[in-house]
């Protein structure tokens, strides 16, 4: 077979670069808000795993404090909401693509980030990276985990510094059911997450054993997500922000959801009252 | 390498194609590990395939018929069931049954994939191997049986030696069935180049550039597979067949 | 001994020449249409195997049976209860098949008849694509396709919608279009050149010397590789629950979720590995059994 001479790979990678390099072009400009009220749908993309920012409940419907959110800025178009179960891997290329018209997924700010997708200010939430682990594990700081193995989930901004800078394994999911349902088997020392995240967890009896063992590192405010060339939406979705923070209604749903209170959103209602 | 990372960190800021395995340690790091991961996993199967292959293609020979019928069920089994249910089989089913030792499985995602892989390369093989031997002509081994060689050292000497040469082109083509079949560890977690590359562009959102690496860098590794395989073709060849 | 005069038209098995002194008789493993593939099953064991598996699968169910508590249900009784759920995942991994072999013939035939193509280029691009296609991991293809074509596609007014399925679907048909390439080039190339000369005198033109002469005399030649590809297919329809679409394995995972019994994941396993065997095995068989009759010429 002569498919190995270099003159064929090369001519190989010149028609695969022209043919897909050349594909992408960003739209000129997008107008969201124009083509959510022609449709009289808003598509929004939202956690279905992480209790109770957006989980499934009993009857099969997904709830949570970001459906909350979705559906009061739903109501304010006056439009019906389509929710969309993303996960980190994918609710940024979601957005990329217009399959969804905004994204509240638990995403945290990161400059790298908002290169991909609109991060529009305020933000609604902060949290941390935290290490899920048994109580008895002996872990005393993060560099503790040279070389153990680390649950984590694709797409976290904190899984390169866990792996890169602390030396740990990383194996990460797709989603936070595999990656407890690792933790469990034994597969892995401890889980990798948003601080947030196991507040949910406590009071199942899987989990006694088991707690936040290292200091929280790395906490970054939330924001939402949506597509870069839209300057009206974001702009709609960051006077909504604002405006929600000066009325306090996110510490309202916080104390809906059953959330311990945030000292972020006390200070962002103090900001902006 | 360092102009090499400055052309494609100035392609990245140029034209926003974002390769940052070129000039990112951590994902080139990364990146490598998947690479070395998916080779050593592919020449862990042979190996141990062909051993064994050679081994059940003995057994397909001998004169009990029960354990020919064993040995036939159990080819037939993996070679007519899909490789993913196979690995999921033996990750889910099998492994939460067997004992833990101190805390931990006893065999993590790798080594379930070389289980589940080698079993399946096994069958292939002893198939491929099975043909082989029936290449080889009575007469070579009635004439190993007249000069007074055992069945087990017939096998040995005369007949899987032949057998070998003459399965190499099938043998080629199994292995580059294999490397592509390593890919399904990633549905168990295994750190290969395709899990490696999924945790790349779930960080960097780099779907495409990821996915055209991807594809030629096992498009790479075929050809320098068949390269390989070539010369050591022609390294065996035996005189008299064939060119 | 005399060799009869037929022989040597007849397939070759190493008791015809018991006084040949050939070094090494012809290696048979695949079909006779020239193309490297994964040969159809051994017929050496036909229904011998399907019984002491199923015997297995039995065994296995029973013994899952005898470990479990008196107060949970039998696992005769959850497999049951499982089955249409399964069985639904299942056709549509066959619905899935079926389609994905559609699309990989058609376009394989169209790919093949270019490899044979007297433009140079036609045949070079031809060449690549199937090269391509051929040394790319079926997984990795899935995941291109899946993520690098739209969820929808915008026609004038219209939005037609691009569901996971389709897109998996043209997924698994890409290699299949290349490696059905290669079987109908190697069809293509083992007529006699008599037939195209002798088509030729005729003053057919080319494209009806393929049309009517060759291709129909190529599909008996190309049915057992065919059918061996299809059940290669169907096995891979599985990478799709991967890729997000909903199948017999994500069922599965499901099922496995929702009874959270350690002593019901073997069975439940090996139901549906007897389900793929049960579906693919005859058509190994029946594809063995074509490759020797189309032998015998």
């Amino acid at each position: 077979m002569q498919f190995t001479k270099p003159s064929v790979v090369k001519l190989l990678g010149l028609l695969a670069a022209t043919a897909l390099f050349s594909g992408t072009s960003a739209w000129a400009q997008v107008d969201t808000l124009a083509s959510i009220k022609q449709k009289g749908k808003m598509v929004v993309g939202v956690k279905a795993d992480y209790k109770p920012f957006g989980y499934v409940d009993p009857s099969g419907k997904v709830v949570g404090f970001e459906i909350d959110m979705a559906n009061e800025i739903a109501k304010k178009l006056g439009v019906s909401i389509e929710v969309i179960p993303v996960v980190a891997a994918n609710r940024m290329e979601f957005v990329k693509q217009g399959r969804t018209d905004l994204m509240i997924a638990t995403m945290s700010y990161k400059p790298d980030r908002a290169e991909v997708v609109a991060i529009p200010e305020p933000f609604y939430y902060a949290s941390a990276a935290a290490l899920f682990a048994k109580k008895n594990s002996g872990l005393k700081a993060w560099t503790d985990l040279k070389g153990k193995t680390v649950c984590g989930i694709q797409g976290a901004y904190y899984n390169r510094r866990t792996g890169d800078e602390f030396g740990a394994k990383l194996l990460t999911f797709k989603g936070s059911t595999e990656a407890l349902a690792a933790l469990e088997a034994g597969n892995c020392v401890g889980m990798v997450f948003d601080s947030t995240f196991y507040a949910g967890l406590t009071g199942e009896a899987k989990w006694a054993d088991y707690a936040i063992m290292l200091p929280l590192i790395d906490p970054e405010p939330w924001g939402m997500g949506l597509r870069k060339e839209d300057a009206k939406f974001a702009a709609f979705i960051s006077d909504t922000l604002k405006e929600w923070h000066k009325t306090g209604f996110i510490i309202g749903l916080e104390k809906k959801w059953g959330i311990s209170p945030s000292p972020y959103l006390v200070e962002q209602n103090a900001k902006f009252k | 390498m360092d102009s090499v990372s400055a052309w494609f960190k100035w392609l990245h800021q140029t034209s926003g194609i974002k390769l940052t395995i070129f000039y990112d340690r951590y994902d080139r790091s990364r990146f490598l590990e998947g690479l070395s991961t998916t080779l050593e996993l592919s020449a862990i199967v042979i190996v141990l395939s062909l051993f064994f292959g050679a081994i059940v293609a003995w057994l397909y020979g001998t004169k009990y018929q029960w354990l020919r019928r064993c040995v036939g069920a159990y080819v037939q089994l993996f070679r007519n069931t899909p490789p993913l249910v196979q690995i999921y089989f033996f990750y889910f089913a099998i492994a939460p049954l067997l004992p833990k030792v101190g805390g931990a499985p006893l065999l993590g995602s790798m080594g379930w994939a070389i289980v589940a892989l080698t079993l399946l390369e096994t069958a292939f093989t002893a198939e491929i191997f099975r043909a082989g031997i029936e290449a080889v002509p009575k007469a070579t081994i009635e004439a190993a049986k007249a000069l007074g060689y055992s069945r087990a050292q017939i096998f040995r000497r005369v007949v899987f030696p032949l057998a070998l040469r003459v399965t190499m082109p099938a043998l080629n083509n199994n292995l580059v069935n294999l490397v592509k079949t390593t890919t399904l560890g990633y549905a168990i977690a295994v750190p290969e180049l395709l899990y490696m590359s999924g945790q790349i562009w779930s960080e960097q959102v780099n779907v495409t550039e990821m996915m055209i690496v991807l594809l030629f860098t096992y498009i790479a590794i075929v050809g320098l597979i068949n390269q390989l395989m070539q010369w050591f073709e022609k390294r065996l060849y035996v005189p008299g067949f064939g060119q | 001994m005399k060799r009869s005069p037929q022989s040597s038209r007849r397939a070759v098995s190493p008791s015809e020449f018991p006084d040949t002194l050939s070094v090494m008789l012809p290696f048979r493993l695949r079909p006779q249409v020239g193309t490297m593939d994964r040969s159809s099953g051994g017929g050496l064991f036909v229904w011998q195997t399907g019984v002491l598996l199923l015997a297995a699968f039995v065994g296995s169910v029973a013994t899952a049976q005898v470990q479990a508590a008196a107060s949970q249900a039998s696992v005769w009784s959850l497999l049951l209860k499982w089955t249409p759920l399964l069985a639904q995942g299942f056709l549509f991994n066959l619905a899935i098949s079926f389609m994905a072999m559609l699309l990989g013939t058609a376009a394989g035939i169209g790919l093949g008849l270019a490899r044979v193509s007297l433009f140079a280029p036609v045949r070079g691009t031809s060449w690549l694509v199937v090269q391509f296609f051929r040394n790319a991991p079926w997984l990795v293809l899935l995941f291109f396709v899946m993520f690098l074509m739209p969820f929808e596609f915008k026609i004038g007014q219209h939005t037609i919608p691009f569901p996971d399925w389709i897109k998996s679907t043209i997924g698994l048909a890409l290699p299949i279009m290349a490696n059905i390439a290669e079987i109908v080039r190697g069809a293509v190339q083992s007529i006699p050149s008599a037939q195209w000369e002798a088509a030729r005198s005729l003053a057919f033109s080319r494209r009806q010397i393929l049309w009517q002469i060759i291709l129909p005399q190529c599909i008996k030649r190309m049915l057992p590789s065919w059918m061996n590809w299809y059940a290669i297919l169907t096995m891979a329809t599985t990478l799709a629950s991967i890729v997000g679409v909903s199948e017999v394995m994500t069922t599965v995972g499901h099922i496995t979720a929702a009874e959270a019994r350690t002593d019901f994941l073997i069975p439940i396993y090996s139901y549906v590995l007897l389900w793929f065997f049960l579906y693919c095995y005859p058509i190994a068989c029946y594809t063995r059994r074509l490759e020797s009759r189309f032998a015998e010429r």
